[in-house]
């Protein structure tokens, strides 16, 4: 205790909490990290929902130039991710609802809801894509 | 302040209330509300994008100078623009630090309100010219 003391010149050195390298992979920690990534894709992916609204808001040759965009190969792959991304940070975000709600942070229960998560994203962003493919 | 012995305010006093950004759980609590929001006007949009993906320019249009459809996706961007914006910060709080911090919050926020109200604002000529 006594030669901890602080003095006005030097800090504590106190001990820092060890980071992502040390810890075995789960799961869990997988879809956490994937909710702070599609968090921040969306960030950017917005972009794409604003050019749509203003070029829409345009006129018609703007609009063409989106459209060419968003139908080529890459503009179906990004628009693909968007989508995942979405659905997927949704169901994250339904998921630490249901944490908030003081349900499923028991063993088998997190580890459920973690792969609800995963398996639920990438499947209603498939079902979302054979819809808008299908439906006209 | 780390050095003040002389202040009669303890340790605890001194942090509390201030959170990471001065802002405390007031983030936490609004990012959650806003994700509240979210949840069922993401699956409006996504029905919405759904609606709008085979028309051409008059079609989108039209399809969006409708009350509901405008209405919805100009919940989705207010909603998304704050939410978006909370969460980036939340992000920038836990990786940056000293002046880039400072300087990622102020893009942050520029960012997501010059988004947010440029949608705002094309939806609202899309449906009023």
């Amino acid at each position: 205790m006594a030669a901890s003391k602080p003095t006005s010149t030097q800090p504590v050195q106190r001990p820092l909490s060890p980071h992502l390298g040390i810890y075995r992979f789960t799961l869990t920690m997988a879809m956490s990290i994937v909710h702070r990534i599609t968090g921040a894709g969306l960030y950017i992916g917005v972009l794409l929902l604003a050019w749509f609204l203003i070029a829409a808001s345009m006129d018609a040759s703007a609009f063409a130039t989106f459209s060419w965009f968003i139908q080529s190969i890459v503009g179906r792959i990004l628009l693909f991710g968007f989508t995942w991304a979405l659905l997927h940070h949704m169901l994250g975000g339904v998921r630490h609802f249901i944490w908030d709600m003081g349900h499923g942070l028991d063993h088998p229960g997190r580890e459920y809801l973690a792969q609800a998560t995963l398996i639920g994203g990438i499947a209603l962003t498939i079902i979302v894509w054979i819809i808008g493919y299908i439906v006209r | 302040m780390v050095g003040n012995h002389n202040s009669f305010r303890t340790p605890l006093g001194r942090v509390r209330f201030l959170g990471a950004a001065r802002l405390g759980a007031e983030d936490n609590w609004m990012l959650r509300v806003s994700s509240a929001a979210l949840i069922p006007l993401t699956i409006a949009f996504v029905w919405l994008v759904l609606s709008l993906l085979h028309k051409d320019y008059n079609g989108v249009r039209a399809e969006l100078g409708e009350p509901i459809p405008a209405i919805v996706l100009l919940l989705f961007i207010v909603f998304g623009a704050y939410h978006m914006q909370i969460g980036m910060r939340s992000i920038i709080l836990d990786y940056l630090h000293g002046q880039a911090r400072e300087w990622a919050l102020i893009a942050n926020s520029f960012f997501a309100t010059a988004l947010g109200l440029a949608c705002v604002y094309a939806t609202l000529r899309i449906g009023f010219i």
